[in-house]
């Protein structure tokens, strides 16, 4: 088994299909359906140059990296308050407490680099996601496999080569994550040779679609109060 | 943490210097192997380090809510045979989201998981269980409101201790406010009606004599006109405080907070 089933992970199966993008259909594929056939076709597309990537700062990285923290942060954190955690296995158990508390040491630290540009945390809605340990844990395999990806899409775009050196340590740690993930589901923890890097944009679209970040409810009013008085 | 210690340094450099060595053939450059590894450059200082894990912090004083997302039918239990207890709509009466507190969690008879909550009706204290797609996302408080109903005060907390406390009005022999554990579900302000003060926050208590009341009788907390008839037992079942006190109270009190009368 090389990977979890990922259609049940998240609402719309964004997740999973940004991950299936990822490990379903890479480059090497791309390459191998080439040699069977339209080698001409695929010489032309890799002949074009790539498209001028979008201009991003460094701020603009980390606090997307926050946000994006912040997001896995919440799930590990709102598992664990809810008793989902405690139901696991010990082994399993462990496994979710630990990167639950990285998590929340990453979310600290980007804040605290941000300092007053960081943005406040956004609202969350994992549905069923983190409710049960099945669900919690496919969730959270494609939650670390994506956060790899992402990584490695934005470090090499960083222009300070200490928060460079600083975002390698962060996708090192992850990677471990992901592998311990992979481990726990019962999948492949390296199934395949390299890992695919993810443009930002694209990380961003496939949170977005997931529909985990919502809007904060407004819970206050302006009309007469009807209360008994 | 991701510091590279100068013995791992060394060693490095150790390591690939033994490499260049036996790989070689013995030539001039193999010789120079040691010299070339010890003059690469060091590893770049991260621009930050993250610190220790973070350990959850305490859990004692949290409860949670969450918004009714779709239009639910609240049963009694996790089953979508079992009996109605009720039905839930998107907006209160006030036009605000309808949040419910949430008290328990289970996965039910279809396999799915479902979510016990407190609901805003009558008798008073009812709960029921509504699928957990029904509802948005949890949100968490620390905050908890003490409302004395014999020493006539209201006493805020948060993560246990004790951030406010203010003198209250509550409801006159006859239009008892009710005793119960019940939860904040709205923060109304900017209206025209002095009455009320400055602020009213809605509650999920319920008046059980006051049931032809607009919106059906619902106990808010809220300021008044008349901060003369605070301490006292004049209302219809609100609780009231004086507008300094309601205000104090806005700026400490989320939606979602527990609110025990006793």
């Amino acid at each position: 088994m090389t990977g979890p089933a990922f259609r049940d992970i998240d609402r719309d199966d964004a997740l999973g299909e940004a991950v299936e993008r990822l490990y379903g259909c890479t480059r090497a594929g791309l390459l191998r359906r080439a040699a069977f056939g339209g080698a001409a076709a695929l010489l032309a597309t890799l002949a074009r140059p790539a498209a001028a990537p979008a201009a991003i700062t460094d701020v603009e990285v980390l606090r997307f990296g926050l946000r994006f923290e912040q997001l896995q942060a919440t799930f590990y954190t709102q598992a664990e308050e809810l008793g989902t955690i405690g139901a696991m296995p010990p082994a399993e158990r462990r496994w979710a407490q630990t990167l639950g508390a990285h998590e929340r040491a990453h979310v600290k630290i980007i804040k605290e680099v941000l300092g007053p540009k960081a943005e406040p945390a956004p609202a969350f809605d994992f549905g069923e996601a983190n409710e049960t340990p099945a669900a919690f844990t496919r969730t959270a395999v494609a939650m670390e496999d994506l956060t790899v990806a992402l990584l490695g899409g934005v470090t090499p775009r960083v222009q300070d080569r200490g928060l460079t050196a600083a975002l390698l340590g962060l996708l090192t740690v992850e990677a471990r994550h992901a592998a311990w993930a992979r481990h726990i589901a019962g999948a492949d923890p390296a199934p395949r040779p390299e890992d695919e890097p993810m443009a930002l944009a694209d990380v961003q679209a496939a949170v977005d679609r997931t529909h985990f970040v919502v809007e904060r409810p407004r819970m206050g009013g302006r009309a007469a109060p009807p209360f008994t008085g | 943490m991701r510091r590279w210690p100068v013995p791992a340094a060394l060693a490095t450099a150790a390591v690939v210097a033994l490499a260049a060595g036996s790989a070689g053939s013995g030539g001039p450059a193999d010789r120079d192997g040691p010299r070339a590894a010890a003059a690469l450059p060091a590893p770049v200082t991260p621009a930050f380090t993250p610190g220790p894990p973070v350990a959850l912090a305490a859990g004692r004083h949290v409860s949670r809510w969450a918004v009714v997302r779709r239009p639910a039918t609240a049963r009694s239990a996790p089953d979508p045979s079992a009996a109605v207890v009720a039905r839930l709509g998107v907006r209160t009466p006030e036009g605000t989201p309808n949040p419910v507190a949430v008290v328990a969690r289970r996965t039910g008879a279809d396999g799915r998981p479902w979510v016990r909550v407190r609901l805003a009706i009558l008798p008073n204290g009812s709960t029921g269980w509504v699928p957990r797609t029904a509802l948005g996302g949890y949100n968490a408080v620390r905050t908890q409101l003490h409302v004395d109903l014999r020493r006539l005060r209201a006493t805020l907390t948060r993560s246990g201790r004790t951030v406010l406390r203010v003198p209250v009005a509550v409801g006159a022999p006859g239009w008892d406010t009710p005793p119960g554990t019940f939860y904040v579900r709205n923060r109304l302000s900017r209206y025209r009606s002095p009455a009320y003060g400055p602020v009213a926050f809605g509650t999920s208590a319920r008046s059980p004599t006051a049931t032809d009341w607009p919106a059906g009788g619902f106990v808010g907390i809220h300021g008044t006109d008349r901060p003369d008839l605070v301490p006292g037992r004049v209302s219809h079942g609100c609780i009231r405080m004086r507008n300094a006190d309601i205000r104090a109270l806005a700026r400490l009190m989320p939606v979602g907070t527990p609110v025990v009368i006793a």
